[in-house]
């Protein structure tokens, strides 16, 4: 057997951290941020029936964060009311959509056809994307099961963007940005975000520029958005393992330069 | 516990397995994932897209005009032979040309003007106190944008303008990398819940 | 020929797809809808084109003995998922679903999750105020971090507040000077491959 080397002992750590702080099963208050609650305000202002668009544009590599997030939003939105067309425009989220969706729909004994679609996955999601502002129905002649567009009755009233209240982007990369820059720029329909939290900076001069309306973003965006609705979920379960793996790393950074500090004074006594 | 549950804790275990150091378990897993998840693509890009967008129209409804795109996607395979590569450059001219031309104005207005526009901003209220938050931002995008400004060297008072975009490019950095690690530490919790809930049952 | 045509196509349907963006016109908006619909099938073709250079270079490779264990499970991997869709179709509860949930699924976001721990190594090793942008990355990152866990007192009351506005004002404007670069660099790319000055995409070969 290798010896253990610094880096191992560093995995240990973090790893230690947060299976302690999930065995305590602690749940913690959370301050809602003003990012969190202007994507629950807009979806909480629209009346109820309102069609939602909500798009799936992320991998599977980020579903532990991302599940929360989609789940929290969609579990608000069919209990509003709203209607809901699944897409996807990445592969990865189409099984990932389908599945969420199905799910929270039956938590609120929602229908599939009139109270919800799953239209699936498009490649080349600029195309889709400004394909979708001519025609929906052109652009998914069938729904993720093969069966056409004009069978379900929430659809029949859809032509483009302009018969949607809002397209909600769930992303863990940079296509929401294709959303504002394509869809909302020449069709002008309205963008709203969940992503993860790696990306809410790349966002924020979006949301700045009105270009997106509302946006939250990663686990404690969850934790947040569980909070507004009243609905516990896996955001806000995470959120003592999560403070504590921020802290873990900040006693890494602060480790890491009292040793760097100490060494540059031991080196000019030298 | 069910199978679905047992296979998964014990692959998501046999990645995790590289943390002591790469392996034949964790080989194996990762040909598995890449094999699977290209699988994957092609049942959905086959199923989900060509099916309805092309196959379907074309065979059953009798749109005859799908033919050109099942001509050009057809071409893309001559990129296999060195005497027919030159066909496949047909498709990707047409994808590129199209991209290029959607992005113009896209880039033009829905990034650059947008933005641009949202950035001059009123830098005092009606009372003519100075906004901080305004002058922040208007001083830190076009101080960045002078760092990025490599036609001109970065001496003098330019040189002083590019430094101060340096220190806002910093906090942007930071801020980003604050959040990457909120991000990547919100994965490694949900994996560790599924390990610690699921599959070995020891909290609920 | 090799070349002059792909480049006339890229050009007409450049220009076609530019022009369209200022037209209402029904003919233009059907045209439009057209060449979108087309360029989503084209691209799906690559997608299939790629799981076949997959396969067949994974083949090669078996052949010549190199790594065969592992690309056998790997080719296995790849059929499992259209035979089972093949069989069972792709609904929910099925083989193919079951296949991506507990197996896919869970081994591409720990792959994922291990990015964590050599953020957390990287930390310690690598994240040191050698100089004052250095300090001003490190301190605008901790109180980031800070502000987003729930510690409760100050950390939890007005830290938050602090780390908003750097998020808004500063952070955001460096982001948006960077966002404008990179909206000014990709026009002129576009205009230069329309019009073909800019021809790497046709490769190197005749």
């Amino acid at each position: 057997m290798r010896r253990l080397q610094a880096r191992h002992y560093t995995f240990l750590g973090l790893a230690v951290v947060i299976t302690v702080t999930m065995l305590l099963n602690i749940r913690l208050d959370t301050r809602v941020s003003p990012y969190t609650r202007a994507l629950h305000d807009y979806i909480e202002s629209l009346p109820p029936g309102s069609v939602l668009m909500v798009s799936f544009d992320h991998e599977a590599s980020s579903l532990p964060e991302i599940r929360p997030i989609a789940r929290s939003v969609l579990r608000h939105a069919f209990r509003k009311g709203h209607r809901l067309i699944g897409v996807s425009l990445l592969a990865e989220g189409t099984l990932i959509g389908y599945r969420l969706m199905q799910e929270t729909a039956a938590e609120y004994g929602r229908q599939y056809g009139s109270d919800y679609v799953y239209l699936g996955f498009r490649p080349q999601y600029i195309a889709a994307i400004l394909a979708m502002g001519e025609s929906i129905r052109d652009t998914y002649p069938r729904d993720y099961l093969g069966r056409p567009y004009d069978q379900f009755e929430l659809l029949r009233s859809v032509e483009n963007y302009d018969d949607v209240a809002a397209v909600l982007s769930i992303a863990d990369g940079s296509l929401t940005t294709h959303w504002m820059e394509y869809g909302q720029a020449r069709y002008g329909v309205v963008v709203l975000g969940a992503v993860t939290a790696a990306m809410a900076t790349t966002y924020d001069p979006y949301l700045a520029s009105a270009q997106m309306h509302a946006m939250m973003a990663g686990l404690r965006g969850a934790a947040e958005y569980e909070k507004l609705i009243g609905i516990g979920g896996g955001g806000a379960r995470g959120m003592l393992a999560q403070s504590s793996a921020h802290l873990y790393v900040i006693l890494l950074i602060v480790l890491g330069n009292v040793a760097y500090f100490v060494r540059r004074r031991e080196g000019r006594r030298d | 516990m069910d199978a679905g549950t047992i296979v998964a804790g014990l692959l998501t275990l046999a990645i995790l397995s590289f943390l002591y150091r790469d392996n034949p378990v964790y080989k194996l897993a990762e040909y598995l994932l890449i094999g699977v998840s290209i699988g994957y693509i092609l049942v959905i890009t086959w199923n989900n897209t060509l099916m309805a967008l092309l196959f379907e129209p074309l065979l059953s409804e009798g749109r005859l005009w799908l033919v050109a795109p099942l001509i050009m996607g057809l071409l893309m395979w001559g990129r296999f032979h060195r005497r027919t590569l030159a066909l496949s450059r047909i498709p990707i001219g047409f994808m590129i040309g199209s991209g290029a031309g959607v992005a113009i104005p896209a880039m033009l207005y829905g990034r650059t003007l947008k933005q641009m526009s949202a950035t001059v901003m009123p830098l005092t209220d009606s009372s003519g106190v100075p906004d901080l938050a305004a002058i922040v931002v208007i001083a830190g995008v076009l101080t960045t944008l002078a760092y990025f400004y490599f036609s001109r060297e970065h001496r003098g008072a330019f040189g002083g303008v590019a430094r101060v975009g340096t220190f806002f490019l910093m906090v942007f950095f930071g801020t980003t990398f604050g959040y990457t690690v909120m991000s990547r530490m919100s994965t490694f919790i949900g994996r560790m819940e599924f390990l610690l809930t699921d599959f070995l049952r020891l909290t609920h | 020929m090799a070349r002059k045509f792909p480049l006339a196509v890229c050009f007409l349907f450049g220009v076609v797809m530019f022009l369209q963006y200022f037209s209402q016109h029904e003919a233009a908006r059907a045209v439009n809808q057209a060449i979108l619909d087309y360029w989503q099938i084209v691209f799906a073709f690559t997608l299939i084109l790629g799981v076949f250079s997959f396969a067949r270079n994974n083949v090669t490779e078996v052949r010549r003995g190199r790594d065969r264990v592992y690309r056998i499970v790997g080719l296995a991997g790849l059929l499992s998922m259209p035979v089972l869709a093949l069989i069972w179709g792709i609904k929910a509860d099925t083989p193919f679903m079951w296949m991506f949930e507990n197996v896919q699924a869970p081994m591409q976001s720990t792959v994922f999750a291990l990015l964590a721990i050599f953020v957390a190594s990287a930390s310690f090793r690598g994240f040191r105020a050698r100089s004052l942008p250095a300090a001003v990355l490190l301190i605008s990152a901790t109180v980031m971090l800070l502000s987003r866990s729930n510690i409760g007192g100050f950390f939890s009351d007005v830290l938050p507040d602090v780390a908003n506005w750097i998020r808004d004002y500063p952070s955001m404007a460096a982001r948006r000077a960077i966002l404008i670069g990179i909206g000014l660099g990709s026009l002129t790319t576009s205009l230069r491959v329309m019009v073909g000055i800019e021809r790497t995409w046709l490769g190197g070969e005749k």
